[in-house]
């Protein structure tokens, strides 16, 4: 009895199909296109010339402004070549030690690496005990 | 060469960040660099009204180092200060007061020695006022923004100067900037605004007595609001409009009609059709010179205040904008594109001072998108779907499009219609003018827009943005269970009355 009830009310539904359908949990697009568009509500629904001219050494709008974008995701277009700190992973420079074989030298480290450079007067005090920092 | 300024300011401070490295290089060196940094902002927001405020708030919760320059002095800008919430605080007491003067007898309630205390009604507005203004200020302080009561102007594409309220100069850096400043009441050519005795809407929510007679210029939202207000209150009141119809462009022409219909019942007079000539002192009273639109029927007319209401432009005065080459349009709106982004990429503007509706609710939507766009690099706002309300009595409400828009444009529609007569909750309110409108597509029977005219028709429209917003059909408001007796089933009736036919009417 209960079973073609059920079966009754699955056929009214059936009938209906509602507009409104759930399209599960908002997820983040995979790609956007950042090229400049008109505004929705524009009245002119078109963008002005220095909207999309170029841009110094870019070479379009949107090579500019991902640059210029500071905060947020950075964007894929800022390239090793432009020499860029950070456009790459740690593990795609390579091994940090040196190869068999091959030593560093402190001198070819960036210089705050180097030993802090010895002053004359702090010389002369080590070679006279001292008695230099106080003639 | 500013993307090469940049990248080798990002390159300076990621050289300067890993801090495990030893402490060989001098103190004060390390120190100096990031000072630097800590100057320069995620964001700076110009402007503290709702865009902007909303703007810096939102940015605080996505952790975004945030800088907000407002010059009123308080926060909230026109909606919070001279525009939507006080003259709701007026709207709803001038309301109260009229319905114990005018509507309570034929209730069972006898209310005698009724008096009109205009200083207290002002006092109460501005405590509303100052209670969210604060409530605005301390909701900065909660998500860390910090802000700056000062008038701002561009130094350069990431400097903005701020000439301090209190005295002295300031400049601030952001990565981002956004333009909110909001807009600012168009004048009246050849009426010089006093705000004593011709107004803006500046004015018309601090007068000091009840003016005798008020004429209103522009019968658009901001005119018929402040008309209600002054002619609940006593004033002789008569609204000039130019167009043939009020409300102004956007609301529907048969729920014009009504409205205009209702509200001289009121007791508001109306020329519509009718364009303002001239306008001058004449002692006591202002005179205005008007005709027909189409001319031949020219008359003066006098009033003890003349209220300027014929709309609101976008403000950028002072801000430098000359001074970074920024560009408006031919009404003074910063262009953007569809990121909110200026032609200078990090400088952005949203509100009033560009494109769409000057709606606060508007202004609010595009803050969050805008920071979204900052922060996430994606953002969303339905310009299909940003409801209007009029809130007079009864109130006026739509979303969508409009009959004569579908009509103009040759697309096919049906309406449905419900009066408020026939609505249960309506009747034992006593409060039974007005009606719901609905307008769908005729094959696809999805919602194309809602307009309705009525008690709490303000509220009852957010179920119609919704259902727009969601793609609805009339029929999916149809089937949808509405708790009775209330105001909504008579929205309910009207989607029923769209998609078959309503069972009460």
């Amino acid at each position: 009895m209960f079973a073609s009830k059920a079966l009754r009310q699955a056929a009214q539904h059936a009938e209906r199909t509602p507009s409104i359908k759930f399209l599960g949990k908002r997820t983040i697009p995979a790609h956007i296109d950042h090229t400049p568009q008109p505004h929705p509500a524009s009245p002119t629904h078109s963008l002005p010339a220095s909207f999309t001219s170029d841009k110094g050494s870019h070479a379009s709008f949107s090579t500019y402004r991902d640059h210029a974008q500071q905060f947020g995701p950075l964007r894929k277009t800022i390239r090793a070549t432009e020499g860029a700190v950070g456009d790459a992973a740690g593990s795609q420079l390579g091994p940090v030690h040196p190869p068999k074989g091959v030593f560093f030298d402190r001198s070819e480290l960036p210089a705050r690496f180097h030993r802090t450079p010895i002053s004359l007067a702090e010389i002369e005090a080590v070679e006279t005990g001292g008695a230099a920092a106080f003639a | 060469m500013l993307a090469q300024r940049l990248i080798g300011r990002t390159a300076v401070r990621s050289a300067f960040k890993p801090s495990g490295l030893p402490a060989i290089a001098p103190a004060s060196r390390w120190t100096r660099t990031y000072a630097t940094e800590a100057e320069q902002k995620d964001l700076v927001i110009i402007g503290g009204g709702v865009a902007g405020y909303v703007a810096a708030i939102k940015a605080g919760q996505e952790g975004m180092k945030v800088t907000c320059i407002e010059k009123r002095g308080t926060l909230g800008g026109t909606c919070l200060n001279v525009g939507c919430i006080p003259s709701k605080s007026l709207l709803n007491n001038s309301h109260l007061y009229h319905q114990v003067l005018h509507d309570t007898k034929h209730r069972g309630i006898e209310v005698e020695g009724v008096k009109l205390n205009l200083a207290q009604l002002m006092k109460a507005k501005d405590s509303s006022v100052s209670g969210l203004t604060k409530g605005v200020e301390f909701l900065f302080k909660k998500n860390g923004v910090e802000y700056i009561k000062g008038e701002a102007s561009f130094k350069d594409e990431h400097t903005v100067n701020v000439k301090l309220n209190d005295g002295g100069e300031t400049s601030v850096s952001g990565k981002n900037i956004l333009i909110a400043t909001g807009s600012e009441v168009t004048p009246f050519p050849g009426l010089m605004i006093d705000e004593k005795r011709i107004i803006s809407s500046t004015g018309a929510i601090a007068l000091e007595k009840v003016p005798e007679k008020l004429l209103v210029i522009g019968g658009g939202i901001i005119g018929l609001e402040m008309a209600s207000v002054w002619s609940r209150l006593g004033s002789k009141v008569t609204v000039v409009e130019f167009l043939d119809q009020i409300g102004g462009p956007g609301m529907d022409l048969e729920i014009a009609k009504a409205t205009q219909k209702i509200l001289k019942k009121q007791g508001i007079t109306f020329k519509t059709g009718t364009k303002v000539l001239s306008g001058a002192l004449n002692g006591d009273l202002v005179t205005l010179d008007v005709d027909s639109a189409k001319g031949g029927k020219a008359e003066s007319l006098d009033a003890d205040v003349v209220l300027v209401a014929i709309g609101r432009r976008p403000y950028t005065g002072g801000l430098g904008i000359e001074n970074i080459g920024l560009e408006l349009d031919e009404r003074g709106r910063v262009i953007i594109d569809s990121e909110y982004r200026t032609k200078i990429p990090h400088i952005r503007c949203v509100g009033d001072a560009t494109f769409g509706p000057m709606l606060a609710h508007k202004a609010e939507e595009e803050a969050v998108a805008v920071v979204e766009y900052i922060k996430k690099g994606y953002g969303h706002v339905n310009y299909g779907c940003i409801p209007s309300v009029m809130y007079t009595f009864p109130e006026v409400a739509w979303v969508g499009q409009s009959e004569q828009d579908l009509k103009k444009a040759g697309i096919p529609y049906k309406i449905g219609t419900f009066p408020f007569a026939a609505n249960s909750r309506a009747k034992t309110n006593l409060d039974t003018d007005g009606m719901v409108k609905m307008i769908a597509d005729p094959e696809t029977d999805r919602i194309l827009g809602v307009h309705i005219i009525g008690p709490n028709a303000g509220e009852m429209i957010a179920e119609g943005t919704l259902a727009l917003e969601y793609g609805a059909s009339s029929e999916d408001i149809a089937r949808t269970c509405h708790a009775h007796p209330t105001l909504a089933e008579a929205f309910k009736e009207a989607a029923m009355a769209t998609s078959g036919k309503a069972i009460h009417f």
